[in-house]
C-alpha cells in the first residue's frame, strides 16, 4: 500500500472518529437528565470518552496529513481539498489547545460538527495529488498557508463558542421586537449552516447516483485589435441543471424527476469560469438545505434554536463568552503572522511586491480589520457577551468568505485553488 | 464625560482632571460612581488621559477626536466595508496592457460596471478617500497610543499597596473573609504561595496589605504593536519618494538586450526555457493540458559604463550579474529585482540571409544579411543594387488602402526595396519582400510586385539562413526600497501582539483590617486564569474556595 493510499484510509478513520466523538458529546450533554445517574459524573465520564475519541480522530488526521505529504512529496495544502482538510485539522488542534486551557468538554459539541462539516465539504473536491505550478513551489507557501489556517481555526473555535453563547442566552419566550430579531438571526445562522450541509448532501447524492449533464458554451472575445474570436468550451454538470450556462447548447442531460432539460439560463453577466455551474450549485444547495430545514421544523414543531436552547441549560454563559474571546485573542496574532506577514514575505519573494490588492489579499485584510475591531470593541462597555458573540459569528462568516467565497465568486491570483 | 468638581481624594491625593479612580488609593472620585456598587471600569487604571482637559482648545479638539477608541473602531469598520466594495469587479491596476477603463467596465459588466467606474470604485485603493482613511487610522494609532501610554506608565510605576475598600470590593474578582490566625503571618504565606505562580510581591511595612503583580510588560504589547503599525504605514508613505519604487514590465526575445527604463542597467535574455509536466505526472482530468512545470530565463544584467544615453553611439556595457530567473527566484542587483512574470512561445524573426535570383539568367547573388530591426539602407548584389525604401514590422493595409504597420514587433515584417540592375528601369523599380512565407502568401507578394516578380526574386534558401528567437520572456522589474522598513514595522507589530495576547497583566490587592480580609484582583484578559491564581493562593493558606465563586459579575473584560 502506498503512502497516499494509506493516508486516504487514515482520513476516513478520522472522519468516523469525529462523528463518534460528536455523538458522545451529545450523550454527555443530553444524557445528563437521564434517570438513575449523577448528572455531573455522567457529563465528566462521557465528556472524557468523547475527548479521547476526538483526540484519536485528530491523531488519525495528522497521520493522513503526514503520510500524504511523504507520499506526494509536497505539503498537502495546495488545492481546495487539501486546504479544507488542513483547516479542519487545525480546528481540532485549536480546540485541543482551548480544551487544555479551560477543561470544558462542552465546546466539542459545536467544534466537532464544524470540523465534520468542513471535512465533508473538503471531500466534495477532487482528491488526486496535483503537481504544483511553479508559483506555488516555495517554503513560504507552506508557512503562509499553515499558519493562516491555524489562526483561522482559532477564529472557528471562537465562532463555535460564540454560537453556543447565543443559543444559551437568547430567550425564546421573549416576544419583544429585540428578542424576535435575535431569534430570527440565530435561526438564520442555523439555517445557513444547514444550507452548507445541504450542498454536501446534494453533491454526494447525485455523485453516488452517477448523475451527469454536459453543455457546450460559446464565448465571444473581442481583443484589443478588434479581432473577434469565438471559443467553445464544454461545461460539465454533476447536479441536474436548473440553470444552464449562458449562451450554451445541451450536449447531454440525464433526466431527473422526468425533467431532461434546464429550466433557466444563467444571466449574461455571470461570465466567469464555470459561472453557470456555480449558480446551479448554489441553487441546489439552497433547495436541499431548505428541504432539510423544513423536515427538521416539521419534526420538532418549533425553531431549531428553541430545540437546542434547553439543552444548553446549566452551562455558564460567562465561560462561553470568555472562551470565545480568548480563542479569538489567541488566534489573532497567529492569523496576522500567517495571513498577512508571511503572505507579504512570500508575495515579495515571488512577485516582488508585498501587496497587490488582489481580492484574496483584500479579504484577508478585511478579516484582520474585522477582528481588530472586535478586539477594540471588547474594551468598551456593553460589547461583551451577546454583542461580541454576534461579532464572533459574523467574523467567521467573513473568514469562510475569504477562504471559499473569494475563490468561487471573485477570481484572482489565488483562483488556482478554486472549484 | 463626567467631570468631577473636586479632584482631591479623601486620602489627600491630588489627581489631575479626568481621573476616574484615585491614583493613590483607588477610590472612585465621582459622586455617582461612589454610590453604585457595580464593578469598576479599570481601563488604564482609571487615570486621566492626555485628552481629558477642562478647556479644550482647537488643537485639543482634534486631538480628542483621534484619541477616542470609538472613533478608531469606526475608522476600522468604514475601511473594511469600503475595501469590500473594491473587490466586486477587478481593479484597474490588475490589467497590464491595452486597457481603457472608461469603456472596459461598461462593456464587460454593463450599467453596474459603468457605475462602478464612475464612482471611482475601479481604483478604490488608490482613491483619495481610501488613502485618507488609512492616514486617519495612522493618526488615530499615534494619538490613541500617546494619549494613554504615558499616564498608564505613571500609574503603574507608583502603585499604592493598600487600596480603598470600594476599590477592592468592586473588582471583577473579589474575596472577602475572616482570618483566625495572625494577619501579617497569613499575608506573608499568601505572598509566598503567589511567588510560586511567578508574581512579584509588594508588602506594606505593617505587613497587613499586599500587592501581587505579574506580567506587567504585557500591558505595553498593544503600544508596541501600534508603533509597529505606524512604522509600517510610514514605510508605505515613504514609497512616494522618487526612486524608491518602480514597477515595470519588459519583454525580451531570446538573445536580445534591453535597457531597464530610467536606470543605467541593461538585461539580456540569453535563452528562455520552459518545461511542461508529462502526462503520466498529471492526474486524469489535467492530462493533455500544458501545465508548466518550470520556466526559466537565463538572464544577464549589464551596467552601462560609457556612451550611455548617446543616441549616436552604442553604449558600452559591462556585465554585473548573471542569474537564472525562475518564479520565486528573481535576479537581484542594487535594489532592482527582475521577476519571471510571463512568457510567450511564439517564435520571433530576428534576421534572414536571403539571396537574389535573376530569373532571366538563373544567376544567384548573395546571400546578404537582413535584420528585422535597423537594417542597412543599401545593398550591392553582383550587378544589382537594393535601396531600402520602407519597412514595416507588422504589415497591414489601412482603411485607406495604404500599407501601414500595426506594431513595432516583427510579427509580419515587410521590406520595400528600390531595385536597380540589368534590364530594369534606370531609376529603379519597387520590390516588396515578405521574409515569412505565410505573409508572402497572405499579402500576395507576387501580385504586388507584378512584372518584376517574373524577372527577379528575393528568397531565403534553407532554415540555416533564418535567425529567430524561439521564445520571448516577460520580466517584471521591481524596485521597492521601503521594504526593509516594512519588515521592521511587522516585527514590532508581531512582538507587541504576542506580548499582549499570550501574557496577561494580573494584579491582586489585599488588605487585612483586624481579622477581616478583603481581596480584589484585576487582569486585562483571561479572568479564568486570574480567579484560579487567587484561589490557588487561598488554598495554600488554608482557605478552600471554588474559583468561580470569586466572580463578582460585571462584563468589562
Amino acid at each position: 500500500m502506498s503512502y497516499v493510499e494509506f493516508s486516504s484510509d487514515a482520513f476516513l478513520v478520522a472522519f468516523f472518529l469525529y462523528c463518534f466523538a460528536f455523538m458522545f458529546y451529545v450523550i454527555a450533554f443530553a444524557g445528563k437528565k437521564w434517570s438513575n445517574r449523577d448528572p455531573i459524573a455522567h457529563q465528566r465520564r462521557w465528556g472524557r470518552i468523547a475527548f479521547i475519541v476526538s483526540s484519536t480522530g485528530l491523531a488519525s488526521h495528522l497521520a493522513f496529513f503526514f503520510t500524504r505529504w511523504i507520499g506526494s512529496g509536497q505539503i498537502p495544502t495546495s488545492n481546495m481539498y487539501e486546504f479544507m482538510t488542513f483547516l479542519a485539522m487545525s480546528i481540532m488542534i485549536a480546540y485541543t489547545i482551548v480544551y487544555a486551557i479551560y477543561r470544558k468538554p462542552l465546546l466539542g459539541v459545536f467544534a466537532l460538527p464544524l470540523t465534520i462539516i468542513i471535512v465533508a465539504y473538503a471531500a466534495v473536491f477532487p482528491q488526486e495529488v496535483q503537481p504544483l505550478i511553479p508559483a506555488l513551489d516555495s517554503i513560504w507557501l507552506k508557512v503562509h498557508v499553515t499558519t493562516a489556517a491555524l489562526g483561522e481555526a482559532f477564529f472557528a473555535v471562537g465562532f463555535a463558542a460564540g454560537l453556543m453563547y447565543l443559543l444559551r442566552v437568547i430567550d425564546y419566550n421573549d416576544k419583544t421586537k429585540n428578542g424576535r430579531r435575535a431569534q430570527f438571526w440565530l435561526e438564520f445562522t442555523l439555517y445557513s449552516i444547514i444550507v452548507i450541509v445541504g450542498f454536501i448532501i446534494a453533491v454526494f447524492a447525485f455523485r453516488g447516483a452517477g448523475y451527469e449533464a454536459e453543455f457546450t458554451q460559446e464565448k465571444v472575445i473581442i481583443d484589443s485589435r478588434g479581432v473577434q474570436t469565438e471559443t467553445t468550451s464544454n461545461v460539465h454538470y454533476t447536479l441536474p441543471p436548473i440553470f444552464k450556462p449562458y449562451n450554451s447548447e445541451i450536449v447531454s442531460v440525464q433526466p431527473f424527476l422526468g425533467v431532461d432539460k434546464p429550466l433557466f439560463e444563467a444571466p449574461s453577466w455571470m461570465n466567469g469560469i464555470n459561472a453557470g455551474r456555480k449558480l446551479n450549485t448554489v441553487v441546489w444547495s439552497i433547495i436541499a438545505g431548505t428541504l432539510i430545514y423544513g423536515l427538521l421544523r416539521l419534526a420538532f414543531r418549533k425553531p431549531l434554536g428553541a430545540v437546542i436552547h434547553p439543552m444548553m441549560e446549566g452551562i455558564d454563559p460567562e465561560d462561553l463568552d470568555e472562551i470565545s474571546y480568548r480563542a479569538i485573542a489567541i488566534g489573532f496574532p497567529v492569523f496576522t503572522l500567517g495571513a498577512l506577514i508571511f503572505a507579504m514575505i512570500w508575495a515579495e519573494i515571488a512577485w516582488g511586491r508585498f501587496w497587490g490588492w488582489d481580492p484574496k489579499e483584500v479579504w484577508a485584510l478585511i478579516t484582520w480589520l474585522f477582528y481588530s475591531a472586535y478586539l477594540h470593541f471588547r474594551l468598551s462597555r456593553g460589547w461583551q457577551g451577546l454583542r461580541s458573540s454576534w461579532l464572533a459569528v459574523i467574523g467567521f462568516v467573513i473568514v469562510l468568505f475569504t477562504l471559499i467565497g473569494v475563490n468561487l465568486i471573485i477570481a484572482g491570483l489565488h483562483s488556482y485553488s478554486g472549484v | 464625560m463626567l467631570v468631577p468638581e473636586n479632584t482631591k481624594c479623601e486620602c489627600g491625593h491630588h489627581n489631575s482632571v479626568g481621573t476616574v479612580l484615585c491614583e493613590y488609593c483607588g477610590k472612585p472620585l465621582h459622586q455617582d460612581l461612589q454610590k453604585s456598587d457595580e464593578p469598576l471600569e479599570m481601563r488604564y487604571d482609571g487615570v486621566a488621559r492626555r485628552s481629558q482637559k477642562s478647556n479644550p482648545s482647537y488643537i485639543d479638539r482634534v486631538w480628542n477626536f483621534f484619541s477616542s477608541v470609538k472613533i478608531a473602531i469606526y475608522l476600522i469598520v468604514i475601511t473594511f466595508l469600503t475595501a469590500m466594495l473594491g473587490t466586486i469587479y477587478p481593479q484597474e491596476s490588475s490589467f497590464i496592457n491595452n486597457f481603457d477603463p472608461s469603456t472596459y467596465y461598461r462593456e464587460t459588466y454593463g450599467t453596474m460596471g459603468h457605475l462602478y467606474y464612475v464612482l471611482g470604485l475601479s481604483h478604490t485603493y488608490e482613491s483619495w478617500w481610501f488613502i485618507g482613511l488609512l492616514v486617519m487610522i495612522g493618526t488615530s494609532l499615534v494619538i490613541c497610543s500617546l494619549d494613554r501610554v504615558l499616564p498608564l506608565y505613571r500609574a503603574l510605576n507608583k502603585q499604592q499597596i493598600r487600596k480603598h475598600h470600594q476599590f477592592l470590593l468592586r473588582q471583577k474578582a473579589v474575596y472577602k473573609g475572616t482570618l483566625n490566625q495572625d494577619a501579617a503571618e497569613w499575608v506573608s504565606q499568601y505572598g509566598d504561595a503567589l511567588k510560586k505562580k511567578g508574581y512579584r510581591i509588594h508588602r506594606e511595612e505593617s505587613g497587613t496589605a499586599l500587592l501581587a503583580e505579574k506580567n506587567r510588560f504585557s500591558r505595553w504589547g498593544p503600544y508596541i504593536n501600534h508603533i509597529g503599525l505606524i512604522l509600517f504605514l510610514l514605510a508605505i508613505v515613504a514609497r512616494a519618494i522618487p526612486g524608491w519604487q518602480m514597477d515595470a514590465y519588459i519583454t525580451i526575445p531570446d538573445g536580445d538586450t534591453v535597457q531597464i527604463k530610467d536606470t543605467n542597467y541593461y538585461v539580456k535574455n540569453e535563452k528562455f526555457n520552459v518545461e511542461f509536466y508529462a502526462d503520466d505526472e498529471l492526474p486524469e482530468q489535467l492530462q493533455g493540458k500544458a501545465r508548466a512545470k518550470k520556466y526559466l530565463t537565463e538572464a544577464v544584467m549589464y551596467k552601462c559604463v560609457s556612451d550611455c544615453g548617446n543616441p549616436l553611439k552604442e553604449p558600452v556595457l559591462e556585465e554585473v550579474k548573471r542569474h537564472d530567473i525562475i518564479v520565486n527566484s528573481p535576479l537581484s542587483h542594487d535594489g532592482i529585482k527582475l521577476f519571471q512574470f510571463d512568457f510567450n512561445l511564439n517564435p520571433r524573426l530576428n534576421a534572414v540571409n536571403p539571396v537574389l535570383e535573376d530569373k532571366t539568367t538563373g544567376e544567384i547573388y548573395g546571400p546578404f544579411y537582413l535584420p528585422m530591426k535597423d537594417a542597412e539602407l543599401h545593398y550591392e548584389l553582383g550587378p544589382f543594387t537594393l535601396d531600402l525604401y520602407a519597412n514595416y514590422m507588422e504589415f497591414a493595409l489601412g482603411s485607406d488602402g495604404k500599407p501601414t504597420t500595426l506594431s513595432r514587433d516583427p510579427n509580419a515584417p515587410a521590406f520595400v526595396f528600390t531595385v536597380k540592375g540589368p534590364g530594369l528601369h534606370p531609376d529603379g523599380e519597387p520590390y516588396i519582400y515578405f521574409p515569412m512565407q505565410k505573409d508572402k502568401v497572405r499579402f500576395a507578394q507576387d501580385t504586388i510586385n507584378r512584372d518584376l516578380a517574373e524577372r527577379i526574386e528575393i528568397r531565403v534558401d534553407g532554415m540555416e539562413n533564418v535567425d529567430f528567437s524561439e521564445a520571448t520572456t516577460v520580466l517584471n522589474v521591481r524596485v521597492d526600497r521601503a521594504v526593509p522598513y516594512l519588515w521592521v514595522g511587522a516585527v514590532f507589530s508581531m512582538l507587541g501582539l504576542i506580548m499582549g495576547s499570550y501574557w496577561q497583566h494580573r494584579r491582586i490587592w489585599l488588605r487585612v483590617d483586624g481579622a477581616e480580609v478583603v481581596l480584589g484582583a484585576h487582569t486585562n484578559k483571561n479572568w479564568f486564569g486570574m480567579r484560579s491564581d487567587v484561589a490557588f493562593g487561598l488554598k495554600k493558606t488554608g482557605i478552600e474556595v471554588d474559583p468561580k465563586s470569586l466572580d463578582n459579575g460585571g462584563k468589562n473584560a
